[in-house]
This record gives structure tokens, sequence and C-alpha cells, in this order.
């Protein structure tokens, strides 16, 4: 979902690069208030796990395969905010070394990767969560239904950057898109389950952190 | 292990790369702008943005070949917007082909589209191959910092930047482990082992992220970072980046006068 430059039109990269620079900067606003100095290191080490946790492939059909992206594992564990500054973070590191996104695309991409992933998580695992009570299991569900939404939404939030800037017709790319990473979705939704109940059991006050 | 695949050619000795990051991302960020603002029926300009590419590719000494095959990265996802060409349904037809069943017919506006896409696309990447292989990451890093990128990003960054390799290689001896493991079973024993993986390395780079903390207050950190090198910008700089700029943006405007 790594948009390359030369997809987007020019005004496609200018909005989604005015709306991430405002949520980037936000997102360090509100991380300086909260752990103050702290944020730095621990922000930095964790954007790394992330990169890290990319490298995971997973089979979903017909050889081919996934990997996570990581935005709702990171805003279920430590708070959209946080989220999006590592997601940003991720997907800079990824464009620097790895030429995946474009550099002007980066603006997209962190609109669709960090900020929709993150607040759509987020606030999905919230609801479910509350919703069914708030015990172990609801949890787990919470999580899955949270990772699922977030690779969906995003994946949609690409198709219109596409669609409005000429690139594919609505008709087409809408529905690939969306039925692709809906598939997909279910490998993030089922791992980030997976690690929630694994940190449930071996280190359950991880879970309990202060979200930002 | 290796991580040699990190700024690989960035130690390379050449006109480019003693150039100041600032310059060069600068040069990159505008020559994509002028790529992705041009029409796609001006096959002539985009000529002319291949032919300055290659120069900046030449002076830069990259090898030739490791450009070609990174710009390919771009691909998958051409590829993806190509599958759509048959469903542009607008202009005149090119030709139209039987597929089994299908009677699948290509439009010229169809067409013109996916090289639209692809040409753009394949300026940009090599734009930004030149720009991440002839730069280190930290001396890019300050260059972003003083070009106004805020402080606590560039910072995370770096840190980010230091971490990389550290946990990569835990990933990669996670995964040895496992492999040698035999790693099989249903797809969603599959999915349970990488979901414990990925739980085990949150918990591992959590207490690392404090215990790097500590380290660093009980070093005396205040929230700021000093370094001793600093980025110079040289008169060579100047010349380059504003007679390159200057090329960029006289073509692009001519461009949109004619």
């Amino acid at each position: 979902m790594h948009i390359p430059d030369g997809f987007l039109s020019v005004a496609t990269v200018a909005s989604t690069c005015v709306v991430s620079a405002g949520g980037i900067g936000n997102a360090v606003r509100v991380a300086n208030s909260k752990l103050g100095e702290k944020h730095v290191p621990l922000m930095g080490v964790l954007a790394a796990f992330i990169f890290a946790a990319q490298m995971l492939n997973f089979p979903i059909a017909g050889g081919t395969s996934g990997h996570l992206i990581g935005a709702a594992l990171a805003a279920i564990l430590l708070g959209p905010w946080a989220s999006v500054l590592i997601m940003s973070c991720v997907l800079i590191a990824q464009c620097l070394i790895f030429q995946d996104g474009g550099l002007l695309a980066l603006g997209a991409n962190i609109f669709n990767m960090g900020i929709i992933a993150s607040f759509s998580s987020y606030y999905l695992y919230r609801s479910v969560t509350s919703f069914l009570g708030g015990n172990g299991r609801s949890k787990l569900i919470g999580g899955f239904i949270a990772a699922w939404g977030s690779v969906f939404l995003a994946s949609i939030a690409c198709a219109i950057e596409l669609v409005v800037s000429g690139t594919s017709p609505l008709a087409v790319v809408l529905p690939v898109m969306a039925g692709f990473h809906a598939l997909i979705g279910v490998g993030e939704g089922l791992i980030t389950a997976g690690v929630l109940s694994f940190v449930a059991v071996t280190r359950p006050d991880l879970l309990q952190l202060q979200r930002i | 292990m290796k991580h040699s695949f990190l700024d690989r050619y960035s130690n390379l000795d050449s006109f480019i790369h003693k150039l100041d990051p600032r310059t060069k991302f600068i040069i990159a960020l505008v020559f994509i702008l002028a790529v992705i603002s041009t029409p796609p029926i001006r096959w002539q300009v985009f000529a002319l943005y291949l032919f300055f590419m290659a120069a900046l590719l030449l002076l830069s000494k990259l090898p030739i070949f490791y450009v070609l095959k990174r710009s390919l990265v771009v691909m998958p996802f051409v590829l993806m917007i190509a599958i759509f060409i048959p469903f542009i349904k607008e202009g005149e037809v090119a030709g139209s082909y039987n597929i089994g069943l299908w009677q699948v017919s290509v439009t010229y506006t169809g067409l013109q589209v996916l090289w639209n896409v692809l040409i753009k696309a394949w300026l940009s990447i090599l734009s930004l191959i030149w720009l991440t292989s002839t730069t280190k990451l930290p001396n890019l890093l300050k260059g972003l910092e003083q070009l106004g990128m805020p402080r606590v990003m560039v910072m995370i960054l770096s840190f980010m930047y230091r971490y990389i390799f550290v946990v990569v290689d835990e990933v990669m001896r996670m995964r040895q482990a496992r492999d040698s493991r035999d790693f099989g079973g249903s797809r969603l024993c599959q999915l349970r082992t990488i979901g414990n993986m990925i739980g085990t390395l949150f918990i591992r780079s959590y207490e690392r992220g404090e215990r790097v903390y500590a380290a660093m207050l009980a070093r005396g950190f205040d929230g700021h970072s000093r370094t001793l090198d600093r980025l110079n910008f040289s008169q060579a700089d100047a010349y380059f980046g504003i007679s390159f700029s200057l090329v960029l943006i006289l073509t692009s405007v001519v461009n949109l006068l004619y």
C-alpha cells in the first residue's frame, strides 16, 4: 500500500502533506507533554520494532504473502498519537532506506497508514471492548476487529487518493483495493490478536501503559 | 549479520557525494515536483528529465545496473494500476483482444494513463535512489533538521536508525530459530507463531527502550542531542543547487506555457 511518487496529482500531494504534517506536529506536542523527554528513545526503539516486525511475512493465498502494517498494534498498546509518531518514522525510514513509497507521496502514505489506521483502530478497539464487557476475550476480539478495520480503511483511503488523482477509475480500484485488503486484514487481525494474547500472558502490565 | 543493504554506496567518492545533503534533498524534491506536474502528452519533456537524471547518476558514479535493479521496486504498483487500464472506457479504441470469453478492449486514454504513471513513477524513483545512495542517512537527517523538520522527529528517527540494526538482528535470529524447528502446520498455526514472535519482540523492544533511556539519563541527557560534526554548505553547493533547480524550474515553466 506504499504509494510511489508519480501516482498522485500535485493537488492530492499538497493536501495530504498538509494534513500529515499537522498530524505529526500534534503527535510530537502530545508525546512531549505526556511523556517528557523519555518519549524520544522509547518511540525510536518502538519504531525500529514495528519496522522489524514488518519483515515477518505470512502466507495469504496462492503463493502471495503479506506482512503486518502494525499501526493497530501500536495504537492499541500505546495510544493513537504515539502510533501516528511511530508509523510516520517507519514510513519515512522505509522511503529513505528502501525507496518503499515515494518522497512527495509520504504525505499520503502517512495519512493512510499512520493517521487513518491509528485512529480507526484505536476507536474500534475501545468501542468493541467496552461493548463486549472488557474481559480478556473481548480484548482479543477488539484487537482483531481494530486491526482488520485499520487495514481496510487505509486501503479505501489509498484508493480514493488514486481516483482523485485521475490514476484509476473509481468503479474498479475501490472494490479491488478494498477486497484485497479485506483479505490481508484478516492476517493483520489474527496476528494482532495473537500479540495481545501473548503480552497479556507474559507481561500483562504492558497492556496497562499510559496511552497517548 | 550483514546490513550492507542500507545506504550501501554512500561511501563512494564523487562530486555528488561531497555535496551538502540539503542541496541534494532540494534537488530531488524539485525534480519530483517538476516530473509529477508535467502533462502526460509531453514525451519530449520527460526525455529531457531523463537526460538530467542520467547526468546526475553518472556524476555520482553509482553502478548503473544497481540503480536500474533498485528502480524496479515501483513495478508491482505500476502493474496493479495496469490491470485497471482495460476498464477505462472513454476515448478511441486502440485494440481489442479476446481472452477466453472476455472481450478486452484497450483505449488510447487508458494507455495514456499507464504511460503517465509509468514514466513519472520511474523518474521519481530514480531521483530518490540517487538521493539516498549518495547520502549517509545520519547526514541526511541532519540536513532535514536544518531544513525545518521538527527536532524531536529527527531525534526519534536517529534513534530508530541506531536500533534498526539491533532489532532486525533479533528478528533474524528468531526467524532462524523458528525455521530450524520446522515452521509448518496450518495457516492459523503459522499466524499464531508470528504473533508470539512479534509479542516477544515488543516486550524486548519496550524494555530496551526503557534501559536506553535510563542509561541516557545516567549520562546527563536533558532532551537535546549534541553532535560534533557540522554540515557545510560550500560554494559548489550553491552554484550546483541553484543552477540545477533553475534549469528544472525553467523547463517546467516553458512546458506549461506552450
